[in-house]
C-alpha cells in the first residue's frame, strides 16, 4: 500500500497542476490572439521557456523565486506560510512545465476558429464574452481537451523540476516519477514496475483521448454542407 | 434608410463611395474583388472605413469626423453571409435563438416556421441542403429585428434550382419586410431580377443605373 501514495499524490498534483495550466494557457492563448500587445513575443518567450529549459534549470529558477531568500517567498513568509518542500512547489513545478503545452494547444485551437462566425454573431448583438463563451470555445474545445491531455502527461511525469522545489520527501512531496527513480536506486523491482505499469495505462488513456479530439475536430467544423462554397477568410476581428 | 459616405483604401485601388437608400431592395452589381463585401462590411460595422460617415435612420452608427464608431452589436443590421456562417455546433433554432434576449427565445421556432423549416428546428446546419441552409441564415438575421438588412452572394452557392426558388422566396419576403435591403452579387441578371434600383461598382467607384 505504500506505493499507492505517490500514485495518489502524483494524480493530485497533475489534476490541480493542470486546472492551473488550463485556466492560465487559455487566458494568454485568448489575449495573444485578441490583442495587439506591445511586447508580445517578449510574453510568448516567458510562457514557452520551460519547453526548452532542461527541467533542474526550471526548478532552479522556481526556487530562486520561491524560496526563503526569493522575492515570492519571503512575501509568503510574511504572511507565515511557505511553499517549498511541499506539495504545492510540486504543483507550481507541473503548472509551470505543462503551461507551454496547454498555451499552444489552446492557441493553435482559436487560431482554428473561422473568424467569420464571430463576425456573424458580432451582427447578431452578441457582446465579445459571450461570443468567446457560445462560439469559439465550443468550436475550439477538442483543441483545447488535446491540451489538457497532454499538459496532465506532462504534469504526471514531471521530475527534474519537482525534484529541485519540492524534494523527494516520502508521503509528502514524493510523486510517481520520483517513487519510481527511488525505487529503482534502492533495489526495489516489483514496486518500480507497479509504477512503470500505473504510467503506461495512464499514458495510453492520454493517447486515447488526444485521438478522441483530433476525430471530433475533423468533421466539418464551419457548418459547410456539399453543395455550399466553402471559402474560410481566416479570423475576423478585423476591426 | 441608410445614407453612407465611405471611404477605404484597398490593396489595389480606394473604395469611394457614397449610397442613398430608403425602404427598397438595393443592389451592389460588380466584378469580384470589386469591393461589393467591404462596403456591407463597413456598414454592419465589421470594417472600419478610413473616412466617412454612416446614418442608419436618424442614427449615426460611423462618422471619422465625429469620432463615433459603433460596434456590430449596436447598429440593428442583418447580415446573412455569403457562406451563411451558421453556427455548425448549434441547432437550426439555437443558431436563431441565439440573436434573440433571453426573454424572446422562445420565439425562434415561429422564425424557423415563418421560413418553412420549422420541422428542421433540431437538425444542426451541416444535415441541412443549401435553400435551407439560406433560409435558416435569412430567419437568424431577421431574429435581431434589424432596420436594415444587408445580403451578401447569399444565393451563388446555390444550384440553379434551389436558386430560381430562393428568388421567389427573396421577391414575395421583399415585399413584407418594410425595411431597406443591400444585396451584393456579380450575377447582372440576378441584380435585374431582385432589386428595385442598382449600383454599378467598378474600381471602388459606385454608380447608379438608370431602371
Amino acid at each position: 500500500m505504500r506505493s499507492l501514495g505517490p500514485i495518489l499524490l502524483s494524480l493530485r498534483v497533475a489534476a490541480v497542476a493542470t486546472a492551473i495550466s488550463l485556466v492560465l494557457g487559455l487566458l494568454l492563448a485568448r489575449l495573444m490572439t485578441t490583442r495587439r500587445l506591445p511586447c508580445k513575443f517578449v510574453l510568448e518567450g516567458l510562457i514557452l521557456l520551460p519547453m526548452v529549459f532542461p527541467p533542474t534549470i526550471t526548478g532552479y529558477l522556481l526556487l530562486l523565486l520561491l524560496g526563503k531568500r526569493g522575492p515570492i517567498g519571503q512575501l509568503l513568509g510574511m504572511m507565515g506560510t511557505k511553499i517549498v518542500f511541499t506539495w504545492g512547489a510540486a504543483v507550481v513545478a507541473s503548472a509551470v512545465v505543462s503551461l507551454p503545452l496547454m498555451y499552444q494547444n489552446c492557441k493553435a485551437a482559436l487560431l482554428g476558429v473561422d473568424g467569420r462566425l464571430e463576425d456573424a454573431a458580432r451582427t447578431l448583438g452578441l457582446g465579445e464574452r459571450r461570443i468567446f463563451r457560445r462560439i469559439t470555445l465550443p468550436l475550439a474545445l477538442p483543441g483545447v481537451l488535446a491540451g489538457i491531455a497532454l499538459s496532465f502527461a506532462r504534469a504526471i511525469g514531471e521530475f527534474g523540476a519537482t525534484l529541485m522545489i519540492a524534494g523527494n520527501i516520502p508521503g509528502r512531496t514524493q510523486t510517481l516519477p520520483l517513487a519510481l527513480y527511488s525505487a529503482v536506486e534502492g533495489g526495489r523491482a516489483a514496486e518500480a514496475n507497479l509504477y512503470l505499469a500505473v504510467t503506461t495505462v495512464l499514458a495510453f488513456a492520454v493517447v486515447a483521448v488526444v485521438g478522441l479530439a483530433e476525430s471530433r475536430s475533423r468533421p466539418a467544423r464551419r457548418g459547410g454542407s456539399v453543395d455550399t462554397a466553402a471559402s474560410p477568410r481566416g479570423r475576423g476581428g478585423r476591426r | 434608410m441608410i445614407r453612407a459616405r465611405i471611404r477605404k483604401r484597398l490593396p489595389r485601388f480606394e473604395l469611394d463611395i457614397d449610397l442613398e437608400a430608403d425602404g427598397c431592395t438595393s443592389v451592389l452589381w460588380g466584378e469580384s474583388g470589386s469591393g461589393k463585401t467591404t462596403i456591407l462590411e463597413c456598414v454592419a460595422g465589421l470594417v472600419r472605413p478610413d473616412s466617412g460617415e454612416i446614418r442608419l435612420e436618424d442614427r449615426l452608427v460611423f462618422s471619422s469626423e465625429k469620432g463615433i464608431d459603433l460596434p456590430p452589436r449596436s447598429r440593428g443590421v442583418g447580415y446573412v453571409f455569403q457562406d451563411y456562417e451558421l453556427f455548425p455546433h448549434l441547432t437550426a433554432e439555437e443558431n436563431v435563438a441565439l440573436a434573440m434576449p433571453r426573454s424572446e427565445r422562445h420565439r425562434a421556432r415561429d422564425y424557423l416556421e415563418r421560413f418553412g423549416i420549422g420541422g428542421l428546428a433540431r437538425r444542426k446546419p451541416a444535415l441541412l441542403s443549401g435553400g435551407e441552409r439560406q433560409r435558416l441564415a435569412l430567419a437568424r438575421a431577421l431574429a435581431v429585428e434589424p432596420r436594415l438588412l444587408l445580403l451578401d452572394e447569399s444565393f451563388s452557392a446555390l444550384d440553379r434550382s434551389t436558386r430560381q426558388e430562393m428568388y421567389a422566396e427573396f421577391l414575395s419576403l421583399r415585399e413584407s419586410l418594410g425595411m431597406s435591403v443591400i444585396l451584393v452579387t456579380h450575377n447582372r441578371s440576378e441584380a435585374e431580377l431582385l432589386g428595385h434600383r442598382i449600383f454599378e461598382l467598378r474600381e471602388g467607384s459606385l454608380a447608379e443605373e438608370a431602371r
